[in-house]
């Protein structure tokens, strides 16, 4: 009798270590965030909770599960509430085929990249309907923008994902992994100009300065999550840094070599090259100005799809060349 | 538990398809559209026909309905007032509707799982790839055809006229 649930047991244990991987990295993340923009702005940043304010993401998390939960009037109560998830539940989904070692891994599905992309991508949904539900202008208008941006940049994203596809010759995340056993991919000129365009595009995608529009402070107070406080802000908050760890997480493991390292442990390796990857973006964000909506979708449709489909054919020939 | 899950989602999909066409407000009715296909997505991978799954959603839920959802939000004013339900082709519809599922029924069968499972036997990305290029090549390229035709139109429809 217990044999038979078993593997239902097991599955539901690995559910629970992604779920808690998935909240102590977004509070660790949260806090690199706030260290490393004092860092760029010459300051301190949290020091008063634990050494070097370590403890402050605990307390903010205490702070915002005791918060009020305001619901602003007039606020569409269905879709105002059912946001939050549609944000929230893509991005730990995408962690059903994160390769974080050669058997570390939920379930190593055929289509593994494609799944993290398609999954990923129901988020826009979610933000409209924060957008949409919350009843503020402003709110929309960060929702509107967000949308725009991430139709554009989905295509250039796919595009470059698609040339390491053409070169591993596998959809598997770890199919990939081991074909990158010979050379990383990014040390390959056609597949660093992907990387780029990779890098690029997921920075559009999870709405991080230089193309934070859809937020940006000084004209929209923070976009979509404008009027959500407390549990569903927190929601909203931890999955941005979800997702910020899942493009550095597929950016690695498509362009670094994934877990793979001269010595054990293979995770140890998976996880030093993401959070490379992430430390990268948040010196980016926290030393680039923001870009203007037209220069945005100009620069996705007139220079990086282009660009992305150049790449393409130029692996192609080169595959065809090589045999 | 294997057949508890399909019922599951079977019923989720049936639940929120009926949901997004007898709601009155446009917005939630496309959220509940979009939840529907994401249950069809669902039954993709239940039946191991992993690519399939994914293009639905990248597709249908990534795609088609963040651009119907940016067309509602474009269109002023549409969230004020809500949809009528019915027109003067209700009827007909209906009749449609019925032959439709008649059809349908007589083609499942009567017991649409194990049909299922006897069709979901999963075919790999190179089999389908190649015949989407080789047998199936004329009516693909017609589709591509329409959805060029429908850009086309589409930009037409949108020109201002100067």
């Amino acid at each position: 009798m217990i044999a038979h649930y078993l593997p239902y047991l097991k599955l539901l244990l690995k559910g629970v270590c992604v779920l808690s991987f998935i909240a102590v990295s977004a509070m660790f993340l949260i806090w690199l965030e706030r260290k490393v923009s004092a860092k760029v702005q010459n300051r301190l940043g949290p020091m008063i909770t634990g050494p070097h304010g370590s403890l402050q993401s605990i307390a903010d998390t205490v702070k915002l599960l005791l918060k009020e939960n305001i619901v602003p009037s007039g606020a569409d109560r269905l879709t105002w509430w059912l946001a939050p998830f549609f944000v929230t539940v893509p991005p730990v989904t995408a962690f059903l085929c994160m390769p974080f070692g050669p058997t570390f891994i939920v379930r190593d599905l055929n289509v593994g990249i494609l799944f993290i992309c398609s999954i990923t991508s129901i988020c826009v949904l979610g933000i409209f309907m924060a957008g949409w539900g919350s009843n503020n202008k402003y709110s929309l208008l960060g929702g509107m923008r967000s949308a725009a941006q991430i139709i554009s940049y989905e295509v250039p994203l796919l595009l470059s994902a698609l040339v390491v596809i053409m070169e591993a010759g596998t959809l598997s995340m770890q199919g990939i992994v081991h074909a990158q056993e010979p050379c990383w991919f990014f040390l390959k000129p056609n597949l660093f100009v992907a990387f780029v365009i990779y890098l690029i595009s997921a920075t559009a995608e999870v709405n991080r300065v230089p193309f934070d529009i859809p937020e940006a402070e000084s004209e929209l107070v923070a976009g979509y999550h404008t009027e959500y406080s407390g549990m569903k802000f927190a929601m909203f908050f931890v999955a941005e840094y979800t997702n910020l760890f899942i493009i550095s997480a597929v950016a690695a493991s498509l362009f670094l070599g994934g877990w793979l390292g001269p010595i054990r442990p293979s995770a140890g390796w998976f996880l030093l090259k993401a959070y490379v990857v992430i430390a990268f973006l948040m010196w980016i964000r926290w030393t680039l100005p923001r870009v203007r909506m037209d220069q945005m979708m100009s620069f996705a449709w007139k220079v990086l799809t282009p660009v992305a489909l150049l790449n393409v054919l130029v692996t192609g020939w080169l595959l065809v060349a090589k045999g | 538990m294997s057949e508890f899950a399909f019922y599951f989602i079977a019923s989720c999909l049936c639940i929120t398809a009926v949901l997004s066409v007898t709601v009155k407000d446009v917005f939630h009715s496309s959220v509940w559209l979009a939840l529907s296909l994401l249950f069809v997505a669902c039954l993709y991978f239940y039946l191991d026909a992993g690519f399939l799954g994914v293009i639905q959603v990248l597709v249908y839920v990534g795609g088609i309905m963040t651009l119907f959802v940016f067309a509602i939000m474009l269109t002023s004013k549409i969230g004020d007032h809500s949809i009528r339900q019915v027109n003067h082709q209700f009827w007909g519809g209906l009749m449609v509707a019925i032959a439709l599922f008649i059809v349908l029924v007589q083609v499942v069968g009567g017991n649409p799982l194990a049909r299922l499972h006897a069709a979901g036997s999963s075919t790999d990305l190179k089999t389908l790839g190649t015949s989407l290029v080789t047998t199936y090549a004329l009516p693909f390229e017609y589709i591509s055809l329409l959805l060029l035709a429908a850009l086309v139109g589409a930009i037409v429809l949108g020109k201002v006229k100067k």
